[in-house]
């Protein structure tokens, strides 16, 4: 944490606002993230935490404030928001994989058409990441095959087909049968170890204070506390998290 | 008592008596019985109308092929968020579901016989077009909007712009949903091409009309005009089916 003044951050956060109609969904968040850095958020549902990690790759539009990644301003109408969102992964809660594609072809479309990548190189690929989140022989079915947690490791190759930079997680796991959830955290961890720099909203605080470098904490929309697992799960300040640890631990 | 096996064996011997297959091998073997017994009436008929049946398939294939385009540039303009495209999309849907076909197929052929010199054939199928380019548009909005926003926004975070979402990731899913409403809309389109009729085309409708007036044949000729209407629509709507089942493959745990 102290070299972090002198490194660029390689997303900065700054000062952003958003209303749903009139309702502050974020209320002047500032975060920046280093590269190689983990960064988990908690707290409550409705807190804010998918807001935020979506107006990351603009899936959100923000009302005020900037946010920069790798130096571009994601919300200017001037930078070609697409080729900023293909080097940011994205996994959903549902997974979202397209189900009239093989498992092979939902990673390798991208790539393909996005990146003129030779058809023979991008399956190449794909079937590399397929033997790394550990389902290479589901290469040809279809998604609808698959078991949950099979889908969303599928999508995290996916995501990872494109060679992202930093992968953002939105609650990757809260659409899972409670037994797929360690396969899923498995995949994940190891992405970490590789030095991945990586957001992720959860609900799993087992994997937060094991994996992240940070732990933010929000609540109505502010950043309420941020700091290591270790502040934050064994020294909590704001009466909030500790109420929230409370309830969920 | 019959034993279940039997039972069920004789179920399946019996399930290719429904609705469909009553109604066309009914129309097949009534097209046929009329034909054999009253060659003199009936098989008159029936020699006459093979130009006319390919007019109607002229009408139709080429209406087909101005319509289903049409229908998805008007979807794609009712779900657009650019204020201008979606309310000339509207617009157009409101005006051409309220004015009856037959009206707007008198109106575009004398309209524009104002203006430029148009064969019937074009003036009809632009009619046609038209009106059903407004009901597919319904159609491609409601099967576009059935695709779970889920499915665009992976797309979108992937990289791929709007129209790449569109064409890569949404329509061939939303496909699968329109098919079947569009099969059935062509077949509807099949059937109102006999409203051309009106405007002299020498489409099936037309021809046993002229042969009704000249021999007074009217009840034996419309009796043949409806089985053969019939026969084509039965068997185009089993290929809607089948293209149906074709189309279901990605959802099979196999």
């Amino acid at each position: 944490m102290t070299s972090e003044s002198n490194i660029t951050p390689v997303i900065k956060i700054d000062h952003v606002w958003k209303y749903f109609d009139e309702l502050p969904a974020l209320q002047d968040v500032s975060l920046n993230v280093y590269p190689g850095q983990r960064v988990v958020i908690i707290g409550p549902s409705g807190s804010g935490k998918s807001t935020l990690l979506r107006s990351i790759n603009r899936l959100e539009e923000i009302d005020q404030g900037i946010i920069e990644v790798e130096g571009v301003d994601v919300h200017s109408r001037e930078h070609d928001i697409n080729r900023i969102r293909q080097n940011l992964g994205m996994v959903f809660q549902q997974f979202n994989l397209f189900p009239h594609k093989t498992v092979l072809q939902n990673l390798t479309m991208a790539p393909i058409k996005l990146r003129n990548t030779p058809r023979m190189e991008a399956e190449e690929r794909a079937l590399t990441l397929l033997k790394k989140v550990g389902i290479s022989d589901k290469a040809n079915v279809y998604p609808a095959m698959l078991s949950g947690g099979q889908q969303q490791r599928v999508a995290i190759a996916r995501a990872l087909a494109m060679k992202p930079d930093i992968m953002l997680f939105d609650e990757p796991t809260s659409a899972l049968d409670p037994e797929m959830v360690g396969e899923v955290l498995d995949v994940m961890v190891n992405l970490a170890e590789e030095g991945m720099t990586m957001i992720c909203v959860t609900h799993e605080m087992g994997f937060a204070r094991t994996v992240a470098d940070r732990v933010i904490f929000m609540d109505k929309g502010q950043i309420v506390e941020a700091g290591s697992p270790d502040d934050i799960f064994n020294n909590p300040h704001h009466p909030r998290l500790k109420q929230f640890l409370n309830q969920i631990l | 008592m019959v034993p279940e096996r039997v039972a069920k064996a004789e179920k399946k011997d019996w399930a290719f008596i429904n609705a469909w297959s009553l109604s066309l091998f009914g129309a097949i073997a009534a097209l046929f019985t009329l034909c054999t017994l009253w060659p003199e009436p009936y098989l008159d008929v029936l020699s006459f109308l093979p130009d006319g049946l390919f007019v109607t398939f002229e009408v139709t294939v080429l209406s087909i092929s101005c319509a289903v385009p049409l229908g998805l540039l008007t979807g794609l303009g009712r779900i657009s968020k650019n204020r201008a495209i979606n309310l000339l999309a509207s617009t157009y849907v409101e005006i051409i579901r309220g004015i009856p076909l037959l009206v707007q197929i008198f109106y575009i052929y004398y309209a524009l016989a104002k203006f430029l010199q148009v064969s019937g054939l074009t003036s009809a199928v632009i009619a046609i077009s038209f009106c059903y380019g407004a009901y597919m548009g319904e159609v491609f909005r409601a099967g576009i909007m059935a695709i779970s926003k889920g499915q665009s926004e992976a797309a979108r975070s992937l990289g791929f712009n709007r129209f790449q979402t569109m064409f890569y990731v949404i329509l061939p899913q939303a496909w699968r949903t329109i098919l079947p409403p569009v099969g059935n809309e062509c077949i509807a389109m099949l059937k109102d091409t006999s409203l051309v009729s009106v405007m002299a085309m020498p489409d099936l409708m037309q021809r046993g009309r002229s042969f009704a007036a000249k021999t007074y044949l009217y009840f034996e000729t419309y009796t043949i005009i409806a089985l053969i209407y019939l026969i084509i629509t039965l068997l185009l709507s089993k290929g809607v089916s089948f293209m149906e089942t074709r189309l279901n493959y990605y959802d099979k745990r196999k």
